[in-house]
């Protein structure tokens, strides 16, 4: 571990600041920027930038060019919020940079020989920051033919620096989309199911069931999810729709439709289900309210708040346009709608009034955004 | 299945890849053997039967949906074959003019 994560890590969210080292600090909901912090998010857009966005302006501070391909952007941040990672080049491969000056400190090669591995969106970092995780996708190129290979979880050391093949590999479950580490050592990967695999040994286990779940009084959930989300509440969601039969199993004339959240707590590694309003509209995210977790807002071409203890709808208002994700100030004030075109539009959680669009260089398409804390750049 | 004829060799494999216990093999070849065996259509209709439900505006859904390959019957495969297909439209809302049809080259 360098002297830059272990300043972080002895500060325990104090500001640091070493000779030579950037060291922001972990956040944490309902901290406000008089402690010397300042809420940022990192987000990819075309052609090739990952931005750098300050929240309390609401402007971008920084673009660093990546390599290669877009697609498909999604980011995660160390621990120590000195450095984004972000995964892209048409799927293939993760980048890391320095937020403070955009150098390019980490790069993987997932390619192995003739077998290409694509990634979706599918990439994590361990809660010191030594590691980077992603699902491998892995295809072997024949010249008459393409094999299907058994997909792996690739461990990288994010110290190794750029063109970095996988520390050590494990097989992994198929049909992997999202992943998160927790405090736990835990990597968690969202597939059919929820699985909790040690980052160590490779043993994985299903930690929460979805598509496996046999509850007669609902259907199968549905689930779209390629958007990593819920670290300002120190959760990793992913939302589902089902359909809870109120009569026969079913019967779809007797019935409810729901939309619901799978929930990792990132520190503890507890998981559970919640159902929190009725499906009226389609959404693709939705996140709870840091400091209000019963009030939870999701987008689409809507914006949409539901009260989850009464599974009712409180209030919807049109957007300008469709934005696939959304997000949280830290202190849960403001709600960040990204993903789809050039800009990310920000509303106040508690009036919904717009209160500005920050532009970007070009579409965002699936890349998430990744809030967080950290001292002034 | 029993209301779906299979119509190609693809959807064929599938059918009988359902028969044998082994989909998920199909399922996973889902982009990364190529978009053409993406077997997601695109959508036409929203989850209501409407149009109400789509991204608004039909360019704010396109990268999220060709990059992935979840569109393959009505966008260029750019995961495979053309991959520089939306080099010259950052931004599809005011560059779609610049995102033309393909054809197949000598080179590609």
């Amino acid at each position: 571990m360098n002297l830059c994560k272990w300043s972080a890590l002895l500060a325990m969210g104090a500001q640091v600041l070493l000779s030579g080292c950037d060291s922001g600090s972990q956040s944490k909901p309902g901290e406000t920027a008089t402690d010397g912090l300042r809420d940022y998010m990192v987000t990819f857009s075309r052609p090739n930038i990952l931005n750098l966005v300050d929240l309390e302006d609401d402007k971008v501070v920084r673009q660093c060019e990546v390599p290669g391909r877009a697609a498909p952007g999604t980011v995660v941040v160390s621990p120590d919020r000195s450095i984004a990672y972000v995964l892209s080049d048409g799927f293939s491969n993760a980048y890391g940079f320095a937020l403070k000056d955009c150098e390019m400190v980490f790069s993987t090669n997932q390619a192995d020989g003739n077998i290409r591995v694509k990634t979706m969106a599918s990439l994590a970092i361990s809660p010191d920051g030594k590691e980077l995780y992603t699902h491998q996708n892995r295809v072997k190129l024949l010249n008459d033919r393409y094999e299907i290979q058994p997909p792996l979880l690739a461990v990288f050391d994010t110290s190794a620096g750029l063109d970095v093949p996988p520390s050590r590999t494990f097989p992994a479950p198929r049909q992997v989309t999202i992943m998160t580490a927790s405090a736990t050592g835990h990597v968690y990967l969202g597939g059919p199911d929820i699985y909790k695999m040690d980052a160590t040994t490779g043993e994985y286990e299903v930690a929460l069931q979805s598509r496996s779940l046999q509850d007669p009084a609902y259907s199968p959930r549905d689930i779209l999810s390629v958007w990593p989300l819920g670290e300002v509440n120190n959760e990793w969601i992913r939302q589902y729709s089902v359909v809870h039969f109120l009569g026969e199993s079913g019967d779809m004339e007797n019935a409810e439709f729901l939309w619901g959240h799978e929930r990792v707590d990132l520190l503890t590694g507890a998981t559970g289900s919640r159902e929190f309003g009725p499906l009226d509209r389609v959404l693709f995210t939705g996140m709870p309210r840091p400091g209000n977790m019963d009030t939870v807002y999701g987008v689409l071409n809507q914006l949409q708040v539901f009260d989850a203890n009464t599974q009712s709808v409180l209030r919807t208002i049109d957007l300008e346009h469709a934005y696939y994700c959304i997000n949280f100030s830290t202190d849960g004030s403001k709600i960040y709608l990204s993903g789809t075109l050039d800009d990310i539009a920000v509303y106040d959680a508690d009036s919904l009034e717009k209160i500005t669009n920050i532009q970007v260089s070009g579409d965002m398409g699936m890349s998430n955004s990744y809030i967080f804390k950290r001292t002034v750049i | 299945m029993k209301h779906l004829k299979p119509l190609n060799k693809k959807a064929e494999l599938l059918d009988k890849a359902a028969d044998d216990g082994t989909a998920e093999e199909v399922f996973q070849m889902i982009t990364v053997a190529g978009c053409s065996a993406t077997l997601d259509p695109g959508w036409e209709v929203d989850a209501f039967g409407g149009v109400a439900a789509l991204c608004q505006p039909m360019e704010a859904d396109l990268y999220g949906c060709s990059d992935p390959c979840w569109w393959p019957a009505q966008v260029p495969d750019t995961m495979n074959t053309y991959p520089d297909w939306t080099k010259e439209a950052k931004s599809a809302g005011s560059d779609w003019r610049n995102l033309d049809a393909v054809y197949p080259t000598d080179e590609e």
